[in-house]
């Protein structure tokens, strides 16, 4: 499996399962994770991360909007949205070609894929 | 119901007729004195008792008692509420002698003599106290109408009867041998008859012994009639007190006739026979009743001896006749008192009884008419009830005439509820309308009493009357018989008519069990099929012997005889009805049944069994429509709710696969962290659990159940709606709160469909505050129970509901959602409802609306037996 070097990854989902999953999944190829169960937490002591790996439906902010606050804020951190309902609308998609999102469940090829589409179409990472 | 009434006349006649039949035997006073105290122990149940009568001097004295010390009756002797002249004199009752201040000098000797209680019944004839019964009671007693109605009866026959008893005690206390012994008397003497017999009847040429002694025999028997017979038996002489009672002036109209000529046909062969023996030596007696040529009826107790002749051989014979007519007037009158009351008693046509009662009371007085007039149920118009021996005419010309002064004594009688007596038809104005008809058939005087009801208020429900041939009033006895003769005649009409109401209602209620398809049966207690009724015979499962006299355990199917015995015993428990529903094969097609089971008549139930099938498939009916819109709804639900419910498959999913692929590269390491690897199957299991349980969830809503009801946690309901929907509240970004009190007792329910109920109204609720503010929103469900309800209340901040549609909200397509079809609510209500809950809707004072559902305890339906019908209502088959 061709693993990307190691990371420090951030995730933001609001289900713990999830969660504890990616955490291991995303340990397992060896980066560093650290999981927040909001985008509020995640926004009360951010990280240094990589990347961001956030679910699109959470409670308080939405993935969409955490976004927004972390591009208005100047952040360029590279996304990958992860949704359990089929994904972003199209209208969103379009209007962020730039951020991959995954439907889950997912594979793991498929989640370093985005992870490292995401890295190369942020300009903070070029 | 309508028994009482025929109840209470019945036991009026039983006691009649009890007092009748001792009286009957009574030979005198002291007979009818303890006739009276044995009736009224037999009949009241009274162990004490005592008659007492005003003496001549007017002062109370005890004639007979029962059970009274002789301190005791010298203490109150001449004691008396009442005195000789009292008149209306009514029973005084005194439950308690010692709240009676009246009676307070008697305190001791009562207390003596422990009498707790007393009653005094006046003994009233012609309107006047003869004197009075006492009935004592060793404890406090309360009186009851029927036992002082019976007393009252008692004391009416008594009153009589010592009445009766006294004239004729005087009657025969006047002659000089107490009994008529002429056999004794004259046939101690030897009779020498050597004269002739005159052509008129005269003796003459007797020799003077011989007369002497005839003429002393007749003065000694001075009110008999002598006769003297040839030895053919044909008159030859007469007494002139044989005249007299025969109303005869001139002797020559019987002389040298035989004397059997004189008697009804079928008197004259026993009387031959008696003349006969007396041919042949023996003393011949004889006892039978006869006309006078002036056509009155006379009762004569006679005695035929032979005459002998100087040279002994028989010559003549001699007849000594008593008119007995008055102590037979008696006997007969009791006798026919009694034939009268077993007429009533055995149900005699009314027309019968009361003809019976005017030839009776005619028989007592020579020459007189009797009349009993009938008062319409209008209280107006007057029918003739019985009058034998007027004409036809004029009972015709009497019938339907209305009530009024001038419309004879009788109409007047009855309108004043008193006796009238009219001396002079032929002047009285009284008889002014009807005089002609009554003065043209030879009436001259009429005596009338009203008939009342036993029943109190007393009711006038007639008039008995009596008619003589000349003006005059009556005599006391007269007017005694015309009053008792009234008091026997109301017996009758009482008796009639309540049977006649007790007819009309089971005529009624035949009918109305004719109209009814209901089935009935009665049972014993235990369960055995006594009687039954059931309009056609043809609907009946099995035949009726092949029920009755059987317990239901052997005609039941064990199941159903299980649940009508506990049926049986709760009815039997409670004395309410029970109901009970169920379903039996007949003819190949499964029929549905009610009963109703009830305690009748003791200990005995009556079930009555109705066939709803009909009603069950239409409600039936109605449930699988109820229940096929259900699933649409809940179709529609998830089909709304789409993106939530695969979002909540989709986590777990995810987290299992993400878990799975760690798992995998975990096993590419070395050294293995085996811990960490069954940590990470073990967090595989429990969201593959979780996925598992998601589809669960969503295969029961798509599912067409059936209700299944079970007692269920209406906390874990709504939490399980909440986990449903809690992504995609939170997606719409709608707080939820929750207030369920800890422990609330279970409903009955269908777990889907209450779920379903809770997700309407949260949807219902979502929809309402989708265009407020996110942070104005908030919905509130809360849980609260009482003793006989659990109520789940869904409150929202949003839009509220237009005030005129509050009504309206639960109505199927009424919906101010943008999303469905308006059914939520209404099919949310129909299960409510199903479920013998209720819901309603209200608007919040400040903003927003509530929706409150009310689900009863699960344990207050199954004590109602309404599981069963809520279990038929939700679930065919």
């Amino acid at each position: 499996m061709t693993d990307v070097a190691p990371l420090t990854v951030a995730v933001v989902d609001d289900d713990e399962a999830v969660r504890t999953a990616l955490r291991r999944l995303l340990r397992s190829m060896g980066h560093n994770v650290h999981v927040f169960a909001s985008a509020e937490e995640y926004e009360d002591r951010p990280i240094p991360a990589d990347c961001l790996i956030v679910d699109l439906r959470l409670p308080g902010l939405n993935g969409f909007e955490l976004r927004e606050r972390l591009r208005l804020r100047g952040a360029s951190i590279p996304i990958v949205f992860i949704t359990g309902d089929g994904g972003p609308s199209p209208g969103d998609t379009a209007d962020h070609p730039d951020t991959p999102s995954l439907a889950k469940p997912f594979n793991d090829g498929d989640l370093i894929a985005a992870i490292s589409r995401a890295m190369s179409a942020s300009p903070g990472v070029q | 119901m309508t028994e009482r009434v025929p109840a209470a006349t019945n036991r009026q006649l039983a006691v009649r007729l009890a007092v009748s039949r001792a009286l009957g035997r009574a030979r005198d006073l002291d007979d009818v004195y303890s006739a009276a105290l044995n009736t009224l122990a037999e009949c009241l149940e009274v162990s004490r008792a005592s008659v007492l009568l005003f003496d001549p001097d007017g002062v109370m004295r005890f004639r007979a008692y029962r059970g009274l010390s002789s301190e005791y009756r010298a203490e109150v002797q001449g004691h008396s509420p009442w005195t000789p002249d009292s008149v209306d004199a009514e029973p005084l009752l005194v439950p308690d002698v010692t709240c009676d201040p009246s009676l307070e000098r008697y305190w001791p000797v009562f207390a003596q003599e422990r009498i707790a209680a007393l009653a005094f019944i006046p003994l009233v004839s012609l309107g006047r106290v003869i004197g009075k019964f006492m009935l004592y009671y060793d404890a406090q007693h309360a009186f009851d109408d029927e036992e002082v109605q019976l007393a009252t009866v008692i004391a009416g026959a008594v009153a009589f009867a010592v009445e009766r008893g006294r004239t004729e005690g005087v009657a025969r206390g006047s002659d000089a041998s107490p009994g008529f012994e002429p056999d004794a008397a004259i046939g101690a003497w030897e009779w020498e008859v050597s004269g002739e017999v005159d052509p008129d009847g005269r003796l003459s040429g007797l020799p003077s012994k011989s007369l002497r002694q005839v003429r002393q025999c007749n003065v000694m028997s001075s009110r008999d009639c002598l006769k003297i017979l040839d030895l053919d038996g044909r008159l030859i002489y007469i007494n002139d007190a044989g005249l007299e009672g025969l109303g005869v002036d001139d002797a020559r109209e019987l002389l040298h006739r035989p004397w059997v000529d004189l008697w009804e046909e079928k008197e004259r062969e026993p009387l031959r026979e008696v003349i006969a023996r007396a041919r042949a030596g023996a003393i011949g007696k004889f006892q039978a009743p006869c006309r006078t040529p002036a056509g009155i009826m006379k009762w004569w107790d006679i005695v035929i001896m032979p005459i002998v002749g100087a040279d002994g051989a028989i010559v003549q014979l001699l007849a000594v006749s008593r008119d007995v007519s008055a102590p037979w007037r008696a006997e007969s009158f009791q006798a026919g008192q009694h034939q009268v009351l077993e007429m009533i008693a055995t149900g005699a046509p009314l027309h019968q009884v009361l003809t019976l009662l005017a030839h009776i009371v005619e028989d007592q007085c020579e020459g007189m008419i009797c009349s009993v007039l009938l008062l319409d149920a209008d209280g107006v118009h007057v029918r003739m009830g019985a009058a034998p021996s007027l004409p036809d005419d004029y009972s015709r010309r009497i019938d339907g005439q209305p009530l009024g002064p001038r419309v004879g004594s009788c109409g007047t009688a009855m309108q004043l509820g008193r006796s009238v007596i009219v001396t002079d038809i032929a002047r009285d104005p009284r008889w002014e309308i009807l005089r002609d008809a009554a003065t043209a058939i030879g009436l001259r005087a009429c005596w009338s009493a009203p008939i009342l009801s036993s029943s109190s208020p007393k009711k006038v429900l007639g008039s008995f009357a009596m008619y003589c041939a000349s003006s005059r009033g009556p005599s006391c006895e007269e007017l005694r018989l015309v009053e008792t003769a009234a008091d026997l005649a109301g017996a009758a009409i009482d008796h009639h008519r309540s049977q006649e109401a007790l007819r009309q209602s089971e005529v009624r209620n035949r009918a109305i069990l004719r109209a009814i398809p209901d089935w009935m049966f009665v049972l014993s207690s235990d369960g055995v099929y006594l009687d039954y009724h059931v309009n056609v015979a043809d609907h009946l499962l099995v035949p009726p012997e092949a029920f009755l006299g059987k317990s239901i355990h052997e005609v039941l199917p064990p199941w159903l005889a299980e649940k009508f015995t506990r049926a049986f015993e709760r009815a039997l428990a409670t004395n309410e009805p029970e109901r009970l529903e169920y379903s039996l094969e007949s003819r190949h097609e499964p029929r549905f049944y009610e009963a109703c089971v009830v305690r009748s008549n003791g200990d005995k139930l009556l079930s009555i069994v109705r066939d709803i099938t009909d009603r069950k498939r239409a409600e039936l009916d109605a449930a699988a429509q109820r229940e096929e819109l259900a699933h649409v709804n809940r179709v529609l639900i998830l089909n709304e709710q789409s993106g939530a419910l695969a979002h909540e498959l989709s986590q777990p999913l995810a987290a299992i696969l993400s878990n799975a692929q760690a798992a995998r590269r975990m096993l590419d390491r070395s050294p293995l962290d085996l811990d960490e690897l069954r940590e990470t199957l073990d967090d595989v299991i429990k969201s593959d659990k979780r996925a598992g349980a998601v589809i669960h969830r969503l295969r029961e809503l798509l599912r067409k159940n059936k209700a299944d009801l079970q007692p269920l946690d209406l906390n874990e309901v709504t939490r399980e709606v909440i986990d449903l929907t809690r992504s995609d509240l939170l997606l719409r970004r709608m707080p939820v709160k929750t207030a369920l009190s800890p422990g609330i007792p279970p409903v009955l329910g269908d777990r889907v469909q209450l779920q379903q109920v809770i997700l309407n109204l949260v949807l219902n609720a979502c929809e309402a505050m989708s265009t407020v503010e996110p942070a104005e929103r908030e919905l509130m469900l809360t849980t609260v129970a009482d003793d006989k309800c659990v109520q789940i209340t869904i409150a929202d901040r949003g839009i509220g509901i237009p005030p005129g549609e509050l009504d309206s909200v639960f109505d199927p397509f009424v919906t101010h959602r943008t999303q469905g079809l308006g059914l939520g609510l209404a099919i949310s209500r129909s299960i409510v409802l199903a479920h013998r809950g209720r819901i309603h809707a209200e608007n919040n004072a400040d903003r927003g609306a509530t929706f409150r559902c009310f689900l009863p305890l699960a344990d207050v339906q199954v004590s109602t037996a309404a599981r069963d019908s809520v279990v038929t209502t939700l679930a065919p088959g």
